[in-house]
C-alpha cells in the first residue's frame, strides 16, 4: 500500500487539480491521525504501568479487600500481566491494529461496548454544551460592544468571571442555587431533557466567557478595520454593517476555537458526569484511571483523541468555507 | 445453642403499619463492584448490595451473638476439628434449585478455587479442609485445626451461599446476576448507572433478628452510583434518593437540622481505624520512638475539630462493636514533654536548623503513604494536623498521598513507616491476621497485613491460642493480653472506629444496619407515603 500511495503521489502531475491536492491533503491527515493513535496509546501504556504498584491488585481489589496470592496469580495470568512488560505492549499494539480494544479490567466487559454505551451521552451533553455556549457568548459579544460604555463594562467582567470559574464549584453552585434552594431541577441526571440543564450550563458557563472574550475583540476589531469604513461609504447602515459584515469577522476566531473548545469539554466532561452521575466517557475514564484498568483509558484515550482530529479538520474546513481568503492562501 | 430473637430492634414507630410496595433508590458513594458475587474479590461494596440478595450461614444479633440463618443449628465436634451445620429444608434459591448441604459444598469449592479470585472469602476458609453432606440438610465442614473465627467468618457476606447451578455458569454471568436466597434479585445491571433488584415473592428465609417474616416490602430497588458526595447529599435533600452511604462529617452535621433526614452510624466491625507504626526499620524499631511518636500526636483536639463529634476516639486495637476489644486510654495520652524526653533517651538529642531531631547525622523522618482511595478527606486533614504537632516534638513527616496500587506498591516495598489501613472482618481474629508474625511476610504480590511487621513469638501464641478454643471465657482473656502487647508495644496509634454513616429520609422506615458488616439491609423497609 505505501508504493502505490507515493508512487501516486510523484506520478500526481506538477500543476496538480484541486483533486489531487485533497487527495494529498486527505492521504496526510490519515497518516498524522494514525501516528498521534500510536503515540497516544504508548504514552498512556507505559505511563499508567511505570506508576508503581500492582495492577493486579487494582483487578481484585479495590478498597477494603486484601487479595491473596493464589487470586492474584489467577489474575496475572487471565490478564497476561505475567509477561515482560514490553511483550505486554507488542501483544497490546498487535490487538490494537487489528481494531481490538481489549477487555476492561475492572467491568470485565470488551472496551469497545464500553465505549460505544457511553459515547453518545458525551457526545450529546459536549455538542449540547458548546451550542449553549456559544449562544451564550454571543449574546454577551454583542451586547457589550453594541450596549454602551456599562454594558462593555458589564460583560467584559462576566465574560472574565465565567472564564474563571472551576467546573465542579460552578456545578456543586448551580446544584446548591436551582436544585436545593428553588426545587426546580434534579441535582442528579434523570431519564429526560431537565436532567441535561445543570451538566449543560455547568460546562457552557465557562466556555462562553472565553468565547465571548475572543469573539468580542474579534467584533471591536472588525468595527475599526478599513471595510467597514468602505462598507459604510458605499451607504451601509450601522446594523446593516454589524450584522453582514463584523459578525463574520468575529465568527473566524471562534470557529477556530471550536477545536480547542471541544477538547475542554471532554475534560470538563470528567467533572461534571462525576459530579452529576451522569453515564458517559468522562466517567468511564475517571474511574478507568483510578482502578488502573489499563485498556479502558487507552481506549478512551483514544477515542477523545480521535474525536478531537476529527472536529479540529472540521473547524478547518469550516474556517476556509466562512474565510475565503485562506483558499487563496493555501492555493 | 441459645436462640436470641431482637424482635423489631430499629423498625417504626409502633403507630404505623408498614405499607407494601414501592421503589426506594439507593445512591452509594462507595466504588461500583467489579463483579456483583462477593465471592470474587470481596470489597465492601460488594457487601453493601449483595446484603440485599446473598444470605449466609449465621448471623449475629446488636449483642454479638451468632444466630441461625440459613442454618438453624450447629455443633463443634469435640477436638474442634470439624463442625456440622443443620440446615433449613424449606429454602429455594431464587432459580429454583433448592438450598441443601450440597450448596454449601459447592460454594466452599467456589471460594477455595483460585480461579473464582476470591480474597476475602478465601482468607476466611484458610482452616477448613473439606466440607461433606452427612444428609441432605446437615453438612460437615472439616478444618486443619480448631477455628474459633468460624462462626464470624461464615456470618459475612464474602461468603454466602449462592445457588450452585448458578455457579456452574461461566463466570462473568455469574457476576452479572449472582443468584441467591435473599429477599431481592438482581436482575439488571446497567454499568456506572444503577443496578435494579426486584422483590423475591418466594422469599421465606429471614434472618433470626429480622423485623418481619415473608417477603420484602418494597417491590424494587434502584441502587446507583452517585461518586460525588455533595450532590449525593443534594440527591437526598431533594428527595430525588431515598438513602445514601459514605456520608462525610460536615455533611452528618448538616443533615442533623433537617427534619426530612435521618442518621444510622453504624461502625464497621473489625479493626479500629489506626495509624500502624512500622517497627522493622528504623527509627520505629526502637520502642522509644515509637512511644515518643504516639505521646506527640494530638489526636483528639483533631477529631473534635475535623470530625465535628461525629466520631468518637478509639483508644483500642479493635473496633467498638467487637466484644473483645479492650482499651487503654492512659498509653495515649499527648504530652510533648514526654515526647521530648523519650527521644533524648533514644539518642535523637540534636536538633537541625528547622528544628527536626538529628541523630548520626540522619534527620529523624517519617514517610507516610496515604491511600487516597481509603482514608476519607477529614481523615486526611487529621494526618496533616499529626504532622505538625509531631514536628513540635522533632518528627518530619511526610506525607505522600497516593492512589490505591501506588499506595500497595510503597507497603510491598516497605517504603514507609506510618500507614493506616482499614480491615473489615467480623470478630477478634482480625487481630491474627494483622499482628501475627505470619502476616509480616509478604505474599507474591508484595501485600502482606501486619503493617506494623510485629514479630512477637508471645503474641502469635496468644492469638494462636485465642483462634484455637472456643471458650469464651478463655478467649477474652487471651485476646486481652494480646491487645495488652500490642497497645503497650506502641505498634498503633488508634483513631476511632471505621466510621459507617447512613442517611435517609425519615418516610423510608425499617432500615437497618446488619450486626455483621454492618451495611444496610432493606429487607424490613418500607415507605410511609
Amino acid at each position: 500500500m505505501a508504493g502505490s500511495l507515493s508512487v501516486d503521489l510523484v506520478a500526481a502531475p506538477p500543476r496538480a487539480g484541486a483533486r489531487g491536492r485533497l487527495i494529498r491533503w486527505a492521504l496526510l491527515r490519515l497518516g498524522g491521525v494514525l501516528f498521534v493513535l500510536w503515540a497516544v496509546a504508548t504514552v498512556t501504556f507505559f505511563a499508567l504501568r511505570l506508576i508503581p504498584g500492582d495492577p493486579a491488585e487494582a483487578i481484585l481489589g479495590g478498597p477494603g479487600s486484601q487479595a491473596s496470592a493464589e487470586a492474584l496469580a489467577q489474575a496475572r495470568a487471565d490478564y497476561g500481566l505475567d509477561q515482560p512488560l514490553f511483550t505486554q505492549y507488542l501483544v497490546y499494539l498487535a490487538h490494537l491494529a487489528t481494531g481490538d480494544l481489549g477487555s476492561s479490567y475492572a467491568l470485565r466487559q470488551p472496551v469497545a461496548s464500553v465505549i460505544l454505551t457511553n459515547l453518545w451521552p458525551t457526545l450529546l451533553l459536549a455538542v449540547l454544551s458548546l451550542v449553549v455556549a456559544l449562544a451564550i457568548a454571543l449574546g454577551l459579544a454583542v451586547w457589550s460592544t453594541r450596549g454602551g460604555r456599562i454594558a462593555a463594562g458589564v460583560g467584559s467582567l462576566l465574560e472574565i468571571v465565567a472564564a474563571a470559574v472551576p467546573h465542579f464549584w460552578l456545578a456543586i453552585s448551580l446544584i446548591l442555587l436551582f436544585s436545593t434552594v428553588l426545587g426546580w431541577l434534579p441535582p442528579v441526571s434523570v431519564p429526560g431533557p431537565l436532567g441535561l440543564v445543570l451538566p449543560v450550563l455547568t460546562l457552557a458557563i465557562p466556555l462562553a466567557g472565553f468565547l465571548g472574550q475572543v469573539m468580542r475583540e474579534a467584533l471591536l476589531d472588525a468595527m475599526d478595520s478599513p471595510f467597514v469604513l468602505s462598507a459604510r461609504a458605499r451607504g451601509e447602515g450601522d446594523g446593516g454593517v454589524f450584522w453582514r459584515h463584523a459578525l463574520r469577522h468575529a465568527a473566524i476566531p471562534a470557529i477556530g476555537l471550536v477545536g480547542w473548545a471541544f477538547g475542554s469539554l471532554i475534560s470538563g466532561a470528567v467533572v461534571v458526569e462525576t459530579i452529576f452521575a451522569r453515564q458517559g466517557l468522562g466517567r468511564s475514564l475517571l474511574s478507568a484511571v483510578q482502578s488502573r484498568d489499563v485498556p479502558l483509558v487507552i481506549g478512551v484515550v483514544l477515542v477523545v483523541a480521535l474525536a478531537y482530529m476529527v472536529v479540529t479538520t472540521l473547524t478547518d474546513l469550516a474556517d476556509r468555507a466562512v474565510d475565503p481568503r485562506l483558499k487563496r492562501v493555501s492555493a | 445453642m441459645i436462640l436470641l430473637i431482637a424482635g423489631c430492634s430499629t423498625a417504626a414507630p409502633a403507630s404505623t403499619e408498614p405499607v407494601q410496595g414501592g421503589t426506594l433508590v439507593y445512591a452509594t458513594g462507595d466504588a461500583e463492584p467489579t463483579c456483583l458475587d462477593p465471592h470474587v474479590g470481596g470489597n465492601y461494596p460488594q457487601a453493601l448490595v449483595a446484603t440485599q440478595y446473598l444470605e449466609s450461614l449465621v448471623s449475629k444479633d446488636k449483642s454479638g451473638e451468632i444466630i441461625p440463618w440459613l442454618a438453624t443449628e450447629w455443633t463443634e465436634a469435640d477436638d474442634g476439628l470439624s463442625w456440622d451445620f443443620t440446615l433449613r429444608d424449606d429454602v429455594t434459591f431464587t432459580d429454583g434449585t433448592p438450598f441443601t448441604a450440597e450448596a454449601v459444598i459447592a460454594n466452599v469449592a467456589h471460594l477455595q478455587n483460585p480461579e473464582t479470585g476470591s480474597s476475602t472469602g478465601y482468607l476466611a476458609l484458610q482452616h477448613v479442609t473439606g466440607v461433606e453432606a452427612l444428609d441432605d440438610t446437615t453438612a460437615r465442614i472439616s478444618l486443619s485445626q480448631p477455628d474459633s473465627g468460624l462462626l464470624d467468618s461464615l456470618s459475612q457476606p464474602w461468603l454466602a451461599i449462592e445457588s450452585p447451578t448458578a455457579l456452574e455458569r461461566p463466570a462473568d454471568e455469574n457476576c452479572e446476576s449472582p443468584v441467591g436466597t435473599g429477599p431481592f434479585v438482581v436482575t439488571k445491571w446497567d454499568r456506572q448507572q444503577s443496578i435494579t433488584l426486584e422483590r423475591n415473592d418466594d422469599y421465606t428465609s429471614p434472618p433470626a433478628d429480622a423485623g418481619h417474616k415473608g417477603v420484602a416490602y418494597l417491590d424494587t430497588i434502584e441502587w446507583r452510583f452517585l461518586p460525588d458526595s455533595a450532590s449525593r447529599y443534594a440527591a437526598l435533600q431533594s428527595g430525588t434518593v431515598d438513602m445514601i452511604d459514605n456520608v462525610q462529617p460536615d455533611t452528618i452535621v448538616a443533615a442533623k437540622s433537617e427534619d426530612q433526614i435521618e442518621e444510622i452510624n453504624a461502625p464497621r466491625p473489625g479493626a479500629s481505624n489506626r495509624i500502624e507504626l512500622n517497627s522493622s526499620k528504623a527509627p520505629f524499631d526502637d520502642a522509644l520512638v515509637r512511644e515518643a511518636f504516639i505521646r506527640s500526636a494530638n489526636v483528639n483536639d483533631s477529631v473534635t475539630s475535623l470530625f465535628f463529634g461525629t466520631a468518637e476516639r478509639s483508644y483500642s486495637a479493635l473496633s467498638s462493636v467487637e466484644k473483645f476489644g479492650t482499651s487503654d486510654p492512659s498509653l495515649f495520652d499527648y504530652d510533648q514533654d514526654a515526647a521530648a524526653k523519650l527521644l533524648d533517651e533514644a539518642g535523637w538529642t540534636d536538633r537541625d536548623a528547622d528544628g527536626y531531631r538529628v541523630k548520626d547525622g540522619l534527620t529523624l523522618e517519617l514517610d507516610f503513604p496515604v491511600s487516597t482511595n481509603q482514608s476519607i478527606p477529614a481523615e486526611v486533614s487529621l494526618f496533616e494536623q499529626l504532622q505538625s504537632t509531631a514536628k513540635e516534638a522533632g518528627f518530619k513527616v511526610n506525607l505522600e498521598p497516593l492512589d490505591l496500587s501506588s499506595w500497595y506498591g510503597a507497603l510491598g516495598e516497605n517504603d514507609y513507616n506510618l500507614v493506616s489501613a482499614p480491615y473489615t472482618k467480623v470478630g477478634a481474629d482480625v487481630l491474627r491476621i494483622l499482628f501475627d508474625s505470619a502476616g509480616t511476610i509478604p505474599a507474591p504480590s508484595g501485600y502482606f497485613a501486619n503493617h506494623s511487621q510485629v514479630k512477637d513469638p508471645a503474641l502469635d501464641a496468644l492469638l494462636e491460642g485465642a483462634n484455637s478454643t472456643s471458650d469464651d471465657a478463655e478467649r477474652a482473656d487471651l485476646y486481652a493480653q494480646a491487645q495488652d502487647i500490642i497497645l503497650g508495644g506502641f505498634y498503633i496509634l488508634p483513631l476511632y472506629d471505621q466510621q459507617n454513616h447512613y442517611l435517609l429520609r425519615s418516610d423510608v422506615k425499617g432500615v437497618r444496619a446488619m450486626p455483621t458488616v454492618s451495611t444496610p439491609t432493606l429487607y424490613d423497609a418500607w415507605l410511609a407515603r
